[in-house]
């Protein structure tokens, strides 16, 4: 469904993804982990239109995505939620979640539903919605990118910088979706509940796939725990 | 007493004047972060138009002005701004002169160099008495119309979609497209209606002035600039409330000053921001500069 | 004699004689021609002389100012009463004190004081508003343009009003004028290669890396802001001595646009740029007037009269440079650094002579011991708890490894220590002494460097200027400077980048480049946010052998961010984890790389049993 060639970003000269090739097909969950600086957000940007790779180029449903502008991409039926959410903290809940349901008539069946699966966004549809606590702004953030009834679903570290309890509940609603046939890309730092979450992982490093397989592939993989500790074997 | 309600409902006109400029700035820098120096010459533009349609039925005039603005406005945009979109903020800068020089000389070169007198409806120059309070119906027109500017722009942007695409664009432009906001309209719809703005108030100008001249628009926008600066880069409602401020202090002090300091009026009008900024940045509301990203 | 120098002596040379050579043309044109063309020579050198005036600040600066032609208006009114006939001045300007009218100074004496009077207006008006932001500038100094021209529109006892003056000895020279042109040259580049200078071009190239290297933004606008003033003074004298006449618009908004065109047209971050778009500016401006006032175009269009049409030329010209051509003719480049007056490309850049000893007392002297401490450090974003109660100690002469996942909140306590955030509780303290609220410039000076994950390199200056900012930095003159920048690189095994200009280097060097940057500062303490990150093997082998120098060359303590460990087992003999803003662990790299809690907090609990197996 997506498909990533050859893709290679930099910013000015400076390159952070060196050629990355990677596929998710549909109804299926893969994760993407590596440490910091390993181009994963990179990646998510090109895919997206926010930066335009250097080399290759992603596809999506035999749609060429580069060179396209964010907004076509988006109206393809990917949706991201992004590091750090960027929820609109002027704008109330109700109005965020409005941003992610479509133009037309059909909205509000879809608003209907989103909000009997997020109860506490009901409770809260008139606040600003930097109001909400940090979960409560990640659940806000998936919520506005479900809304468009996406083809494919992209999280970029969903879990960081939430208490675990709330990361608990973050990870069963992504459960949820899944069990629904909701096709996901997701990104990671957290390697272990990636791995646990996901059908099939791609380990980066320095803008590079070190690793790719199953969970009990990757398990087993020496190469995963270097990305990450630089341990010797 | 009767004395100071006069002087006061002055300031408020002249602060609904700047603060309507202050408004077609603003909406403009929110959504593309930008300081746009031609916004004068659109409030030019409108004012020519009512000239030039002089003799038609004065609200034809005025419609037609209106248009005019918006029009101007969305042409500057798509030739000359969207090149320079991801140019930083003083390049921006640089073009919108650029642009503001050529609509400018254009008209020089089409009409004259020189001031031309306009006729404007006679019940305008004519005052209503209100409790002692002798009103010019200028000034009703001027605080009626921004009354309606400000419901209008409220309407707008909360309660119709497109208003909340611009206030999203304008919070994280990023982000509101990655939900599948065009970017082009959004940009294009500012421009649009901040062009109506400076169109509303060249018609105001030339209704005050009765005349027109190719660099009228110069005070006005940097009176816009000024009073932006104030109210937090960015702020819709600051923008509103730097114009109400820096109106009514120059209508105030218009009529407090001595008699040998009145001419430096503007001196000081033009002082006063500059101090605020000295203890306040980033203005009275201290918004931010620049853009979040994805 | 012969030390490094921050450029090679024939750049310099040709940067120099380039920019007056066409300004002795033009001169030369208007002494050969009819008085009218020397007229308008003498103006176009006027002009350039404002021009240039207004590079120093814009184009070292990056920030647009449109009130320099308010210190043109200065100078011009301040030359013109001081000259001002007797006669004159009783119908003109009845209110002139009577120094001013007995004055009766001669041209250059007038020149002089108009550029005085302007230089201390500037340094007046520069204090509040150099204050206020990058963005606030631009419209701050516009509206000082207006203040400027409504008290000389209305001061009409003194100024004459809006009637203006008349009758002003006309003096300027074509001589002179160009003589001035040429100081005005020489000066703009003696400031923008002086310290001074230098810092303010850092600002202008990265805000924030200047503030890490001990710069103060607002100083340094400050200087440049008056020097432009002076210069602005000085045109503004001459030129009103040329014309005999003065009114308040005659340096309003007509001239300011006038004068940014040629400026931005010509490129405004170089003296070159600023010539020779004034003269290319004028030349066009001439051509577009002929056709204003009626011309044959090529003997085929014929063109009515039509004023108003050279600035919309003007305007049209702006307009399109802005858009397809934002670093100007010159690119921005000064004559030595233009590619076609270089030599050709196939010899190499000249070597870097070394530092000389005579230059000595370069960083080789180690700093005293001390410590560098953060106690129970907390930081919250937005509700989001990004550092708990974080205690951490460095050393001088240690290396100390920081690591943790993403959003562990290293970074964020890098920039608590080198104060560029403040926390919301807890304390820094520099060798014992609290440094609670030091803005980073001032921390940077007593002795705190530090690099960025992104390299933040000044992308128009060399290599070696890179550095030397650095030392300028902390206020070492220009040969210090170089010494230092030129011992550091030789240190470190960089000195073939000393003639690239940053931006052209590759990232990985780059980001050597600003560690090389942070040691000139000659800190006690270094702080590396991700050196390696995004480097290549070798490249980061190169970092790892950098480093150990500078633990053996500099002595200066080293906090290390880094996810590589194998970097991090090379050079930390003390490891500190920080995981979701607590520290999780200290150690040795050996300790922390066993230790199952630092494994769980990367890769989960699951992969301890198939570390295990």
């Amino acid at each position: 469904m997506l498909e990533l060639e050859g893709l290679r970003v930099g910013y000015g000269r400076i390159e952070v993804v060196h050629g990355v090739d990677l596929d998710v097909g549909e109804g299926e969950a893969v994760g993407m982990i590596g440490p910091n600086g390993a181009g994963k957000s990179s990646i998510l940007r090109a895919i997206f239109g926010l930066v335009r790779p250097t080399a290759g180029r992603a596809v999506f449903a035999d749609r060429v995505l580069t060179g396209m502008a964010p907004e076509q991409v988006a109206r393809l039926g990917l949706a991201l939620v992004p590091e750090g959410r960027h929820i609109f903290k002027t704008l109330t809940v109700e109005e965020n979640l409005r941003l992610g349901a479509p133009a037309n008539g059909d909205g509000a069946e879809a608003m209907e539903a989103t909000l009997e699966r997020f109860p506490v966004l009901r409770e809260r549809a008139d606040q600003r919605a930097d109001r909400l606590s940090g979960g409560e702004q990640q659940q806000l953030a998936i919520a506005r990118a479900l809304l468009g009834g996406p083809r494919l679903l992209v999280l970029d570290e969903p879990s960081l910088g939430l208490a675990p309890k709330m990361i608990e509940t973050i990870y069963e609603l992504l459960h949820g979706l899944r069990e629904e046939g909701v096709t996901m890309l997701l990104v990671e730092q957290n390697a272990a509940r990636t791995i646990d979450f996901c059908d099939r992982c791609a380990v980066l490093s320095t803008g590079k796939v070190r690793a790719q397989g199953s969970r009990e592939e990757l398990q087993r993989n020496p190469d995963v725990l270097r990305a990450y500790l630089g341990r010797q074997p | 007493m009767t004395e100071l309600g006069q002087n006061l409902i002055d300031a408020l006109a002249l602060g609904s004047l700047y603060a309507l400029i202050a408004l077609g700035i603003t909406l403009v820098y929110t959504v593309m972060g930008m300081m746009n120096f031609a916004h004068g010459e659109f409030i030019m533009l409108a004012a020519y138009a009512l000239y030039v349609l002089a003799g038609l039925p004065f609200g034809f005039a005025v419609a037609a002005a209106l248009l005019t603005g918006s029009v101007v406005a969305v042409l500057a945009e798509r030739v000359a701004f969207r090149p320079v979109r991801n140019a930083d903020l003083s390049a921006q800068l640089v073009t919108s002169l650029a642009v503001a020089a050529i609509l400018q000389n254009i008209v020089t070169v089409a009409v004259n160099a020189r001031a031309q007198s306009v006729e404007t409806p006679t019940a305008l120059s004519e005052t209503t008495s209100i409790g002692g309070l002798m009103v010019p119906n200028l000034e009703f027109v001027t605080l009626g119309l921004t009354a309606i500017v400000l419901a209008g722009l409220g309407w707008l942007l909360y309660r119709t979609r497109t208003g909340l695409t611009m206030r999203a664009a304008a919070e994280n432009f990023d982000m509101a497209r990655l939900l599948g906001v065009r970017a082009d309209r959004v940009i294009a719809i500012s421009f649009a209606i901040s062009g109506a703005l400076a169109a509303a108030v060249g018609v105001l100008i030339v209704m005050q002035t009765g005349q027109v001249s190719p660099t009228m628009g110069l005070t006005p926008v940097l009176v816009g600039f000024v009073a932006v600066v104030i109210g937090g880069f960015g702020r819709i409602f600051g923008a509103v409330i730097g114009g109400l401020l820096l109106g009514a202090l120059s209508s105030l002090l218009g009529v407090y000053l001595p008699d040998g300091l009145v001419p430096f009026r503007d001196a000081i009008v033009f002082t006063v921001p500059v101090l605020i900024l000295i203890f306040r940045p980033h203005g009275l509301l201290g918004g931010e500069v620049g853009r979040a990203r994805v | 004699m012969s030390s490094a120098r921050l450029r090679p002596r024939s750049s310099a040379l040709v940067s120099l004689l380039i920019p007056l050579a066409l300004i002795a043309l033009v001169a030369l044109v208007g002494a050969t021609g009819t008085p009218s063309l020397e007229g308008t020579v003498i103006q176009i050198l006027c002009n350039l002389i404002i021009v240039v005036g207004l590079q120093v600040f814009v184009g070292n600066s990056g920030v647009y100012s449109f009130g320099q032609l308010g210190f043109a208006t200065a100078g011009a009114y301040v030359a013109a009463l001081l000259t001002l006939p007797a006669a004159f001045v009783l119908l003109q300007t009845p209110g002139l004190p009577d120094f001013v009218a007995d004055a009766n100074a001669g041209p250059l004496v007038s020149t002089l004081i108009a550029a005085a009077f302007s230089a201390l207006l500037a340094a007046v008006i520069g204090l509040p508003l150099m204050r206020t932001s990058t963005l606030a500038i631009p419209i701050s100094t516009f509206a000082f343009l207006i203040v400027a021209y409504n008290v000389v529109a209305n001061w009409d006892r003194i100024t004459g009003g809006n009637a203006g003056l008349v009758s002003i000895p006309t003096t300027t020279g074509v001589g002179a004028a160009g003589l001035w042109a040429g100081v005005a040259v020489v000066l703009a580049l003696a400031f923008k290669w002086s310290p001074s200078g230098y810092r303010l071009q850092a600002t202008r190239e990265d805000e924030v890396a200047a503030r890490s290297i001990g710069i103060g933004l607002m100083r340094e606008r400050m200087i440049a802001f008056t020097i432009s003033g002076a210069l602005c003074g000085v045109g503004g004298a001459l030129a009103v001595h040329q014309s005999g006449v003065l009114n308040p618009t005659t340096f309003y908004f007509g001239a300011t646009v006038t004068t940014m065109t040629m400026l931005v047209v010509g490129g405004a971050r170089s003296v070159l740029g600023a010539v020779a778009g004034a003269i290319a500016i004028a030349v066009v401006n001439e051509l577009l007037r002929g056709i204003e006032n009626g011309a044959d175009l090529f003997g085929v269009i014929s063109i009515g009269e039509a004023p108003g049409l050279a600035a919309i030329g003007l305007g049209l010209i702006l307009l399109a440079t802005m858009i397809a051509m934002p670093n100007g003719l010159s690119g921005g480049r000064e004559a030595g650094e233009l590619p076609w007056l270089r030599r050709p490309r196939s010899s190499p850049p000249p070597p870097l002579p070394a530092a000389e000893e005579t230059d000595g007392a370069v960083p080789t002297a180690r700093p005293a011991p001390g410590t560098l401490r953060a106690e129970g450090v907390s930081l919250a974003f937005a509700g989001l708890r990004v550092l708990r109660d974080v205690d951490l100690t460095l050393a001088s002469g240690e290396v100390l490894g920081l690591i943790g996942p993403n959003g562990a909140g290293k970074t964020t306590l890098v920039n608590v220590l080198s104060g560029f955030q403040r926390p919301d509780a807890g304390t820094v303290s520099l060798d014992g002494a609290s440094v609670a609220g030091s803005s980073p410039a001032r921390l940077a000076r007593r002795g705190l460097g530090r690099t960025f994950q992104a390299a933040l390199p000044f992308p128009h200056l060399s290599g070696l200027e890179n550095v030397a900012v650095g030392a300028m930095g902390m206020g070492a003159s220009r040969r210090r400077a170089v010494a230092t920048a030129t011992d550091v690189l030789t240190r470190l095994d960089l000195t073939e980048l000393a003639r690239m200009p940053a931006g052209a280097m590759p990232p990985g060097s780059q980001r050597l480049l600003g560690v090389a940057r942070a040691l000139a500062i000659q800190p006690r303490y270094l702080l590396l946010d991700e050196p390696a990150a995004g480097l290549s093997d070798a490249e980061g082998e190169q970092l790892t052998a950098i480093l150990r120098n500078v633990l053996a060359d500099f002595g200066c303590g080293i906090l290390l961010i880094e996810h590589d460990m194998n970097i991090v087992m090379k050079l930390c003999p003390r490891v500190q984890v920080l995981d979701d803003g607590r520290t999780l662990r200290v150690g040795t790299p050996q300790e922390i790389q066993a230790d199952p809690a630092v494994i769980e907090s990367y890769l989960g609990s699951n992969f301890l049993a198939a570390v295990d197996a």
